[in-house]
């Protein structure tokens, strides 16, 4: 057994971990195993990809099959797996940041009934997310995709007995399978189209999906109608899984599954499966030219969209979520410009600093007894320090402050797509890149928005749901103000601070530490599509000069006046003067009150698409009713009806019966007479 | 007279069947319009005996006797059929104080 | 010929519904004088059918008058009793009818049988299950015997199966009859098989003794009696329908038993 082959192993090893964290549900003695079993199990699938990395190199990708698994004609599916660096890249981050979250998540859910039935699900969840990365042919990948949904479901609606969290996961996954049916789509097309649907052999004998593109590529296969095709169905999927215009609307409301879930999941891994499906099939996607440029639009549109739904956003958690959707949304714009290295390094990066996010929002939410309305938490940083320093920590990556990891790989993907619209002159490039220049400013902004509201400030709070019911704190203008309470926001305990330490160093110095390595990895990936702009291995590209410096230089000054600025924006506003901020807000109530309610596109969606198909549903439930149940109830009216018409000549005289079968009896007679005579 | 063993070979036997058959008719009708339980029992036999009278008619004309037999036969049920037709009739009459077979109705659809 | 049937069938229905008790006057005497006509009308168109009878045809039209007309007697009659014996009337007119067609055993049993024990058994359930005051007013009869229920369908259903039965027994073309099932005679029986018993059955006979103590030759095989025949049928072709008869008649006497003590108590119900 090669070393690679130790690789088939680590998507079932949390399926066993599923599979006994299930049993633990059983009785409640065993639910203490279950945090164990799950947290190792993921660390065993980090250690082996991590520990038999060197058996990836670079530009060696190799596939290991697992099992057998449909076999009908010309269709081969198997279990198999492709391991190349751009999988090694994705299984880092998705074992790691999920074996963090895991042992965050010990601790957060404790004391929770459902606590087995939790792992259990995120043990499925490693599961189908691991065969997603790993997959090598896209049924596999389907598969993983509609695993990672099927969680993402049960996950955000574990508290079912709230009909809130019910109505998001069904949202959830209702959105997501609209973008499902593309990407189904774009499957069967590829297979028609190539007849294969595995994505490399590196057998020339029966190519591959991603090696017949190269040869469209190279002129040695003929183009089809198909191929114009294929990337916009498959990007439809990817929309959808990834939040994006115009399938972003079940992302906030995920927010309603517990914050664990929220970091894992819908922060730092399953969303991520969008970008990666678009890396992997980057050959694909370039063979049409619309396919890429309509990416990256979207991208950048709807990071501007997000972020300024963000920065109105009162609750915690959605204004994570909002900046998640716009994250991504950059992501999209890197691959759009064929920066496939700086999309997937944002990933890496955007894993650390949001799931460490989500889980200091988790800590104060914890802490203030589920409260997580901004306007009613303020000065946290006494109370909880070492929460105020890890979301720091998290709010610098995420506004993209120098030094920190958000700043390299923001850098990679603006600095790529600036130099890409300027070198080729194309306007439209260059738009979507001063747009994400804007958004960055947004970022900034709305991320120590939060910071300051939450931690900075006259230290008065009010504590959530969850809490015994006080007297709520009276309104003081300001000053430090220390209300004495009953129960007091506290710092949670080492099982939960750690992993975010371990987050917050890897926010911080991943950037500079790790870039080296995921350009050397992605960049030698099997799909690294002829013609990519990988930020600054730029083949040919003309020297550009702004401002007298080159477009990477230039890019780093922005960044910096960009973060910094926003910094300072957010500061001025949230912590010296907050005040004027209220102002604002009043004067501007209109727009305001459009950003607060995101632009009312679920309003939009409910009336356009809801509202009708609930009319056609009672259309159809009254066509059921009257039409199919009426028609089935007359036919087995019928003979009721007879035997209630029959039934009046059954009047009980015994004369009656005598008469009609004398009557009877001579009528057939007289038949039979005449009939034969 | 003919001989008894040559079956019968002119029409007589068709005035025979006719008197069977009127009398048959005739405890039909009365079967089905007279009310009195033990007046529809009467017509029943009546019917019994126009069945015999044909019953025999058809023996003479075929030559043999099964005709006959089967009128011995019909005698038997005939005669059990009425001794239980008749206590069901007394049981009937002390529950009801009636033979009028209208108040027996109730198995009414 | 069929029309004259059918008319006769109409007439004669008609005449029976005039004699069904009804309410108020009954014209009894006209239907019967009606019915009476008809069956002679039609007798009188038949006539050229039958032949050669002479004496027999005679007895023929006695017996059938006497039987129809007790039928009718039976059927219209308002009270109980009277029906029982219009009936006697038409057991003996048809025993007289059985020795006209030579079946002289079946006259005497149903003689024995009919009028003898159940018409006696008739005779006194209607004693039994009366309720009347004075026979001599017929208004005191019961309204279920002095009001016939809708006559009229009765009375036709009935002549209409008459009609078509009588379609059936004048079409001689229909009825012939069937040469396969020929009843075996006297000498047939005792020169095919040599059955044994039969002899001494035979032998046995009075006429046979008698000529045997005469001297006179006593194996000139006379015909056999109509009971010899009617024996020979019933217990060598039907033995098995004559024990299960027994059975029944035996099942029978015990149902009675059981009805007899069964308490009733009496009461609307």
């Amino acid at each position: 057994m090669s070393k690679l082959d130790a690789f088939k192993f680590i998507p079932w090893i949390p399926a066993l971990a599923a599979l006994i964290c299930g049993a633990c549900c059983w009785h409640r003695k065993l639910r203490v195993y279950a945090a164990p079993v799950s947290i190792l199990s993921i660390v065993a699938a980090f250690l082996i990809s991590f520990g038999f990395r060197d058996a990836v190199a670079a530009g060696n990708p190799n596939t290991i099959n697992a099992f057998s698994w449909i076999h009908i004609g010309n269709l081969n599916v198997d279990f198999g797996y492709l391991i190349d660096p751009l999988t090694l890249v994705m299984l880092f981050v998705v074992t790691g940041v999920g074996a963090l979250v895991a042992i965050y998540a010990a601790g957060y859910m404790a004391g929770d009934r459902g606590y087995a039935r939790f792992f259990a699900y995120v043990s499925l969840f490693l599961f189908a997310m691991t065969t997603l990365v790993m997959a090598d042919n896209l049924v596999l990948l389907y598969l993983g995709w509609e695993g990672v949904g099927l969680c993402s479901y049960l996950l955000i609606g574990f508290n079912f007995q709230k009909p809130s969290a019910v109505a998001a996961a069904k949202k959830a996954f209702i959105v997501n399978r609209i973008g499902d049916l593309g990407f189904a789509l774009g499957i069967f097309l590829t297979f028609q189209r190539y007849g294969t649907v595995t994505l490399w052999t590196g057998d020339a004998g029966s190519p591959g999906v991603l090696e017949l593109a190269a040869q469209v590529h190279d002129g040695t296969l003929a183009a089809a109608p198909a191929d114009l095709w294929i990337p916009f169905l498959l990007m439809l999927g990817a929309f959808g899984k990834s939040a994006q215009i115009p399938l972003h609307v079940w992302l906030p409301d995920a927010m309603e599954g517990p914050t664990p879930v929220s970091a894992l999941i819908h922060a730092a891994t399953m969303v991520t499966a969008g970008v990666y499906m678009i890396a992997r099939l980057l050959p694909v996607f370039t063979l049409c030219p619309y396919a890429l440029p309509t990416v990256a639009t979207v991208g950048a549109i709807t990071a501007l969209f997000a972020a300024l739904i963000a920065a109105s956003q009162n609750d915690l958690k959605k204004v994570f979520a909002y900046s998640t959707i716009s994250q991504l949304g950059y992501m999209f714009l890197g691959i759009g410009v064929l920066s496939s290295v700086g999309a997937v390094f944002h990933l890496f990066t955007h894993a650390f600093f949001k799931a460490l996010l989500f889980l200091t929002a988790g800590n104060v939410m914890h802490a203030m007894a589920d409260q997580l309305d901004m306007r009613r938490i303020s000065g946290l940083r006494r109370k909880m320090p070492l929460t105020c320093l890890l979301m720091l920590a998290g709010c610098l990556a995420l506004a993209g402050v120098p030094g920190t990891a958000g700043f390299f790989s923001k850098d990679l993907i603006l600095a790529s797509a600036l130099q890409k619209g300027l070198s080729q002159h194309d306007w439209r490039i260059t738009t979507l890149a001063v747009l994400a220049i804007v958004t960055a400013l947004l970022t900034a902004y709305y991320t120590f928005r939060l910071w300051f509201r939450v931690f900075m400030g006259p230290a008065k709070y009010e504590m959530g749901p969850k809490h015994a019911p006080q007297e709520p704190v009276d309104e003081s203008s300001d000053g430090d103000i220390r209300v004495e309470h009953y129960h007091e926001p506290h710092e949670m305990n080492w099982l939960m601070n750690g992993p975010l330490l371990v987050l917050a160093a890897g926010a911080l110095t991943a950037g500079f530490l790790c870039k080296e390595w995921v350009t050397t990895m992605v960049g030698g990936a099997v799909s690294a599509a002829p013609g990519s702009a990988d930020g600054h291995a730029a083949a040919g590209a003309a020297e550009i000069l702004i401002f007298g410096l080159d477009v990477h230089s230039f890019m780093i000054v922005v960044s910096v006046v960009v973060s910094l600025g926003g910094i300072a924006l957010a500061a001025y506003f949230h912590w010296l003067n907050r005040s004027a901020a209220d102002r604002i807000a009043v004067r501007f109530r209109d727009v305001v009150r459009a950003l607060q309610n995101k632009f009312f596109v679920d309003e939009l969606y409910d009336a356009l698409l809801v509202r009708p198909l609930r009319m056609l549903g009672s259309l159809f439930y009254i066509v059921d009713r009257l039409l199919i149940e009426g028609l089935v109830s007359l036919v087995g009216a019928l003979p009721r009806l007879a035997g209630m018409a029959v039934q009046t000549s059954q009047r009980g005289f015994l004369q009656g019966y005598g008469l009609g079968m004398a009557v009877g009896t001579g009528v057939v007679l007289l038949f039979v007479i005449y009939l034969t005579k | 007279m003919p001989t008894p063993f040559e079956p019968l070979q002119d029409a007589a036997l068709s005035h025979f069947l006719m008197t069977g058959a009127v009398l048959f008719a005739l405890g039909l009708a009365g079967f089905l319009c007279r009310r009195n339980l033990i007046i529809m029992f009467l017509s029943t036999e009546l019917m019994f005996q126009g069945v015999a009278i044909s019953l025999v008619a058809f023996s003479r004309l075929h030559g043999n006797d099964t005709g006959q037999t089967f009128v011995i036969f019909v005698l038997t049920i005939a005669a059990a059929e009425a001794a239980l037709a008749l206590g069901l009739v007394v049981l009937l009459f002390r529950r009801k104080r009636t033979l009028d077979c209208e108040a027996w109705a109730a198995m009414k659809g | 010929m069929e029309y004259a049937l059918y008319i006769a069938s109409v007439i004669g229905a008609i005449a029976l519904t005039m004699m069904m008790p009804r309410r108020g006057h009954t014209p009894r005497t006209l239907g019967a004088l009606l019915g009476a006509a008809t069956l002679g009308g039609l007798w009188l168109f038949l006539a050229p059918v039958a032949t050669t009878e002479g004496a027999a045809m005679t007895y023929y039209y006695v017996f059938s008058g006497l039987a129809i007309a007790g039928a009718a007697g039976v059927v219209t009659h308002p009270r109980p009793i009277y029906s029982a014996l219009w009936f006697i009337i038409v057991v003996l007119a048809s025993a007289g009818l059985f020795l006209v067609m030579e079946a002289e055993f079946m006259a005497v049993a149903m003689v024995i049988i009919y009028g003898g024990a159940i018409l006696v058994t008739y005779v006194f359930v209607i004693m039994l299950a009366t309720q009347s005051g004075d026979p001599r007013q017929a208004e005191d009869a019961p309204t279920y015997d002095r009001v016939a229920r809708e006559p009229v369908p009765a009375v036709a259903a009935g002549f209409l199966l008459l009609a078509v039965l009588l379609t059936v027994a004048f079409d001689t073309d229909r009825i012939k009859p069937n040469p396969n099932t020929r009843g075996l005679t006297a000498d047939q029986i005792i020169n095919g098989s040599k059955t044994l018993g039969l002899e001494r059955i035979l032998s046995d006979r009075p006429d046979a003794r008698l000529a045997k103590r005469i001297g006179a030759d006593h194996t000139i095989r006379m015909p056999l009696h109509n009971v010899e025949r009617v024996g020979l049928d019933l217990f060598r072709g039907h033995p098995l329908g004559l024990e299960l008869a027994g059975v029944i008649l035996l099942v029978a006497l015990i149902g009675a038993v059981v009805f007899a003590r069964t308490p009733i108590d009496p009461g609307d119900e």
